[in-house]
């Protein structure tokens, strides 16, 4: 047998496997019969049977595209799951070989990396006109499956492989190249370390949020946050069979059908799931959340589709070109250029267009990067403020502006200068006047205090306001009623007897006693007792967290979230005073479906951040406890994590004070985005931090974690939080805070 | 005269009720003896409380660590009571376990003694508000966490013009303003005369010793400042100091008070004086009364300065309604000034030298820890302050095992044998078995005994007590066959000085 054909035949026994894989199972007839039909071709060609090998081959080639095509039809989104995870599936070698023209990888080689499956290269683009060359340089982030190598860890990136990528972002800034990110990761490595997977990803957001060169993402396999990781961009491309979700379906089913201890979903709840959840290319471009899909072939790229190659690499000019057209100021040229690369049939690698940016350009790149992640999702949350309101708010927003403005930047400024001079003009005096009554003074000799006046003032009953210091506590815990004694749960180990149940839940404010474990208390607790009374105004209270996916049976524990808790979303936006140095908070309470994060919370959050940079407050984020994006919102959830991060970034470049307070128990995506990049987060005491809980863990990774893995203090020994507070402490903590740190543009500096 | 709330059935009981709403009726004495006493304490004065109750007739219920099987008391609560007596318990200091004692003893009331959980209002408060409430023998909880906070006390004394230690009254939390404090009291104490100045910084939420220091310079004061405010950041959580006149040349003094539930007349049992301390400030030598200026010369007016403590311990007494036993704490310097220390709202160890010289109506053999436990259940007191006399003079010692010459470092071992000659004018409280050796449990103080010596004057008192001392046989080995040490010889060769300033 010639060895091309054995080749070829080999090539079909790949395909025929890949088909296989990716149904599952399903389509069984189909590939019986191709099956059939090649080993019958295999057998003959091996005995040298045949008259026309390569005619017959094709035949069967045909009929191999030919049933590809027909099964393209009748994919379901699992099958994408199964195709995007496929050994087969192209990986990011093949792209920067195909669709490069030449390339360097940097931060590594193979294994001897500091993680293999986050690759970087720094690779070249020659673009023609005419007869001149033009070379282009771009980075090109990604994980790296490499087609089932074990030690690229299934592009499941670690935290320092994130890091990694932040660095070269870095550089790519500094040598004013654009950013191509390629998204093949099933999802973020769950360990904490130095740093923690959060910790991470959410310095990875903060950073790309205001990245000064153009971002391009090709999204594969996008798996919530190992996807935003390298994901914040200008231009989100997705390769149509590819999938961008919250959640795995695996996990999703996990929870959906409360999967403990070493059980597994069933494979019709993962299907299900994996249906809800809307997670291919079709549902992410009607919903906004990717610009743009790249076609493949039938059943998903392999590395022989050259045609994709040519394909990808002609998007991926494309949408760099667009991104910098976009921020130029002449819009007569741009939209030529612009219409001159949409036209399908264009040749790009004909076209040339310098990628470096100007100083403002790149000022208008990130305002324009920023408003298009700031405008998404706001359909998907449920906004039942009133018309007229919505509108006086915005014409409000319209007058104060200015006069805001006028207040700090303009007269702030000079008020100080105005001061400086009064002051140093008021010591030259006061210098004088000590010269000049200095004779007189020493005639008169020192003024004496009556002796009977001191005494009085040390055993007189003195003026004293602070009485209100050792107040009682203005909300109790009602578990205060129930006369039964707790066990602290560190008792074990240090002894604690147990507490009565009044005792604790009242005066001790759920602190234990012995060893200081704080039990966890009632969101109202922080909003009365952290608080001055009678400060608390909330806002956008009418924006519910609703069902955007109509998720099946979603709306009735909605229901019953908001029954339980009587709140309508996990996040409560409020206005408060301490101390009467006025802040905006946003809280999400663990009380509304475990704090989940999702459309809504992220609508009130980002309004939040914007109120207070209008106001110049500073901006807490207590957090109750949250356990994540809310997965049955899907995409329309995990947006949130650079969404909400842009509307913190903005809210710190304005020279604000964001400060995070963990409590309880914090995970996933929100710490890992908006929360984690605060440079100011403080945890109360026997909280939780981290990326994925216990059994996720144990479940991704089959690692065992060590107990008190995600305790506070370790959080506190990796450098993410600054300090750990006792529940009682939290005012005056923030009171010193609020004195001592933060930017330079609050209304109270 | 208990006995008149037998025999009312329940309607008779509600027609009561009923007329009693419409018009104010004389005051009702509660039958006390359907009651049981849980004795949350050990030792000696676990001894005293049974004692009392059976005295009263009243049922109780003690408890025991294993530490204490051997122990007294454990043989007295045999011998004497009946029922569901005694029972084993892990701790002495663990809550849940006395409740549930109390509730499988059907306990209605709990007697804390001192130590332990006397002066704890959470716990007072958790006797009375638990779903089974029960009467917390002592003063309400409201009163003990209002007198248990030492700056709410010395607000309290001064608005009602009762002399306290020159000082802040509140805690202070500014640099400035605790710099100008510690000043003044400096020159407040030269223009006093006082030669060595001292001012004392303490931590405001502190207790017991911790975070207090002296400060004798003024220039030194700050770095002293900075360190008890940061001190008491750590500790305590809260940075505010309280800053007083050091008084060094003193005598300490308390008033005895006792008052009903009702908390409207309070009255006194006179004045001990407990200045023969340890190095460590713990009582060793009590007397009563506080002074003796028919015998002994005072720089001031003695007479004068009893008078004014107990009155102004009175009055404060009255203004928070206080209802049980207490103990006034008093310091008077050798000018005969007297301040006010602290309250302690708990029977204290020594109440035994003034119940020994009281006589209510002219007779003797008062009791004061029956009279509490009396009033506690809710018996109206049922005497004024004209029928309460003294006559002569009490004095306690306290027997320790351990060795005044080495910082009274406590002493652990075997006692083989204790005794002592019995007098009329002797009581000896002791919860060591006679009759057989006694380990020293190591758990908790080593207090051997209390003997209560009565005389007619202080000099008899004096005579009897080193009488009593010389009899006195107390032998014992420890572990490395060393023999027993005591503070026998420290109280022998203080008593000539008792009273003295």
């Amino acid at each position: 047998m010639d060895n091309n054909i054995a080749k070829r035949i080999q090539s079909l026994r790949d395909r025929l496997v890949y088909l296989k894989d990716i149904f599952a199972g399903k389509h069984r007839d189909n590939a019986d019969l191709l099956e059939q039909r090649l080993d019958t071709f295999s057998e003959k060609a091996s005995a040298d049977a045949l008259d026309d090998p390569y005619a017959e081959l094709a035949g069967v080639e045909d009929l191999f595209a030919y049933v590809e095509r027909r099964l393209e039809n009748e994919i379901t989104p699992m099958d994408r799951v199964r195709i995007v995870r496929h050994p087969q599936r192209i990986c990011l070698k093949d792209i920067l070989e195909n669709v490069y023209d030449n390339f360097t990888e940097v931060g590594g080689q193979d294994e001897h990396s500091l993680d293999p499956s986050m690759l970087i290269a720094r690779a070249v683009i020659i673009r023609r006109r005419g007869k001149k060359s033009y070379q282009q340089s771009v980075l090109v982030i990604g994980q790296e499956k490499g087609h089932g190598a074990e030690f690229r860890n299934g592009g499941s990136v670690k935290p320092w492989g994130n890091a990694k990528a932040l660095q070269y972002m870095r550089v790519a800034e500094t040598e004013g190249i654009p950013i191509h990110a390629y998204i093949f990761t099933p999802g973020s490595y769950p360990i904490e370390d130095y740093p923690g997977a959060a910790q991470q990803i959410a310095r990875n957001i903060y950073g790309m949020a205001d990245l000064r060169v153009p971002i391009v993402a090709v999204i594969s396999e996008g798996g919530s946050g190992g996807a935003e990781a390298i994901g914040l961009a200008d231009k989100r491309l997705m390769l149509s069979h590819g999938y961008y979700s919250v959640i795995s379906p695996e996990g999703a089913a996990a929870i959906e059908g409360h999967v403990k201890g070493g059980n597994r979903a069933t494979p019709e709840l993962i299907e299900h799931c994996a249906q809800n959840l809307h997670i291919t290319a079709q549902d992410n471009l009607r919903f906004g959340y990717i610009d743009r899909i790249v076609q493949e072939p039938p059943l998903g790229a392999r590395p022989w589709h050259f045609d994709f190659f040519r394909n990808l690499r002609q998007e991926m000019l494309r949408a760099t070109d667009e991104v910098v057209l976009s921020t130029r100021l002449f819009p007569m040229f741009r939209g030529f250029a612009l219409s001159s690369r949409r036209n399908p049939e264009a040749n790009l690698d004909e076209m040339h267009m310098r990628w470096g940016l100007s100083q403002g350009a790149s000022n208008r790149l990130r305002e324009k990067r920023q408003q298009k992640f700031l405008r998404f999702s706001r359909n998907a949350a449920i906004d039942r403020r009133p018309f007229l309101r919505k509108k006086a708010g915005a014409f409000w927003d319209w007058f104060c502006k200015p006069w805001i403005s006028l207040k700090y930047d303009f007269y702030r400024k000079h008020q100080r200068k105005i001061e400086s001079f009064m002051e140093e003009m008021g010591n030259e005096w006061e210098t004088f006047k000590m010269r000049l009554l200095s004779p007189w003074r020493k005639l008169a000799g020192k003024p004496k205090k009556p002796e009977a006046t001191t005494a009085r003032e040390l055993t007189a009953l003195s003026a004293w306001s602070g009485e209100g210091r050792r107040r009682k506590w203005n909300y109790i815990s009602p578990r205060y009623k129930i006369d039964r004694a707790v066990t602290c749960p560190n008792s074990a180990s240090y002894g604690c007897l147990d507490l009565w149940g009044p005792d604790l839940f009242a005066e001790f404010a759920g602190v234990c006693s012995h060893c200081g474990y704080h039990f966890s208390m009632e969101p109202e607790w922080y909003v009365q007792n952290v608080f001055d009374q009678g400060s608390v105004f909330e806002f956008n209270g009418e924006i519910e967290a609703g069902n955007p996916l109509n998720f099946p049976n979603f709306d009735e524990r909605i229901a019953e979230a908001r029954k339980k808790s009587g709140a309508k979303s996990a996040c409560m936006t409020f206005e408060a005073s301490i101390n009467d140095t006025k802040l905006i908070v946003a809280m999400l309470m663990g009380t509304f479906r475990g704090g989940s994060f999702g459309a809504a919370e992220g609508y009130k959050f980002v309004e939040a951040a914007a109120r207070a940079a209008k106001k110049r407050y500073p901006f807490l984020a207590y957090v109750h406890g949250t356990a994540g994006i809310r997965i049955q919102e899907g995409t329309h959830g995990v947006i949130q994590m650079p969404r909400c991060t842009i509307a913190v970034r903005r809210y710190i470049d304005s020279g604000g004070l964001y400060m995070v307070l963990y409590d309880t128990n914090s995970f996933a995506g929100p710490v890992a985005s908006f929360l984690g990049c605060s440079p100011y987060q403080f945890a109360v005491r026997s909280s939780n931090i981290g990326f994925a809980g216990p059994g996720v863990i144990k479940e991704t990774t089959g690692m065992d974690i060590p107990p008190k893995y995600h305790r506070s203090y370790r959080a506190l020994s990796r450098g993410h939080i600054q300090g750990i507070w006792d529940r009682r402490q939290i005012r005056n903590n923030l009171q010193q805070a609020l004195v001592t740190i933060g930017g330079r543009n609050l209304y109270y500096r | 005269m208990r006995e008149k709330g037998f025999g009312l059935n329940k309607t008779q009981d509600q027609k009561k009720k009923k007329l009693e709403s419409a018009q104010p009726v004389v005051q009702e004495v509660p039958d006390i003896s359907a009651h049981r006493v849980l004795v949350a304490n050990r030792g000696e004065i676990a001894m005293r409380i049974m004692r009392a109750c059976k005295k009263l007739g009243v049922g109780f219920t003690a408890i025991y660590t294993p530490e204490d099987e051997a122990s007294g008391h454990v043989a007295l609560a045999r011998s004497l009571g009946e029922g569901k007596n005694i029972f084993r318990v892990s701790s002495y200091h663990d809550a849940n376990e006395l409740m549930s004692v109390a509730d499988e003893a059907g306990c209605t009331a709990v007697h804390p003694g001192y130590g332990f959980f006397a002066e704890d209002f959470r716990f007072a408060r958790r006797v009375k508000k638990r779903d089974r409430s029960m009467i917390f023998i002592g003063p309400s909880w409201k009163i003990i966490r209002e007198l248990g906070d030492k700056i709410n006390t010395k607000r309290l004394a001064r608005s009602l013009g009762v002399p306290t230690v020159p000082g802040s009254d509140r805690p202070i939390y500014d640099e400035m303003e605790a710099e100008h404090i510690a000043k003044s009291v400096f020159e407040f104490q030269e223009g006093q005369g006082i030669e060595r100045p001292l001012v004392l910084v303490k931590a405001s939420a502190g207790g017991g010793g911790m975070g207090i220091e002296e400060v004798y310079d003024p220039d030194q004061f700050r770095s002293v400042y900075r360190r008890i405010r940061n001190y008491a950041l750590r500790q305590f959580k809260d940075e505010g100091v309280l800053i007083e006149q050091r008084i060094t040349d003193f005598n300490h003094l308390e008033v005895q008070i006792v008052s009903d539930r009702s908390g409207l007349n309070p009255v006194h049992f006179g004045t001990r004086n407990c200045s023969i301390q340890s190095t460590g400030l713990q009582k060793r030598i009590e007397v009563a009364p506080g002074f003796a200026p028919e015998t002994l010369e005072y720089t001031f007016d003695a007479n004068r300065v009893l008078t004014n403590i107990v009155e102004y311990s009175l009055t404060m007494a009255k203004k928070v309604g206080y209802d049980n036993v207490g103990t006034w704490e008093w310091i008077v310097t050798r000018k005969g000034e007297p301040f006010l220390m602290e309250v302690n709202t708990r029977i204290q160890v020594e109440n035994g030298v003034s119940a020994c010289i009281a006589r209510v109506r002219g007779h003797e053999g008062v009791d004061l820890v029956a009279e509490q436990v009396r009033i506690g259940l809710g018996e109206p007191l049922g005497y004024t302050q004209a029928e309460i006399a003294t006559e002569g003079v009490g004095l306690e010692y306290r027997l320790i095992a351990e060795d005044p010459d080495n910082n009274f470092t406590p002493w652990v071992g075997r006692i083989e044998h204790f005794s002592w000659k019995a007098e009329p004018w002797l009581n000896v409280l002791t919860q060591i078995p006679l009759d057989k050796p006694y380990e020293i449990p190591t758990e908790f103080d080593p207090n051997l005994a209390l003997a209560i010596i009565w005389g007619k004057d202080i000099d008899e008192a004096k005579a009897r007590g080193l009488s009593f001392l010389d009899s006195l046989q107390l032998d014992g080995v420890n572990g490395s066959g060393e023999p027993l040490k005591s503070n026998v010889g420290f109280l022998k060769s203080n008593t000539p000085r008792i009273l003295k300033f």
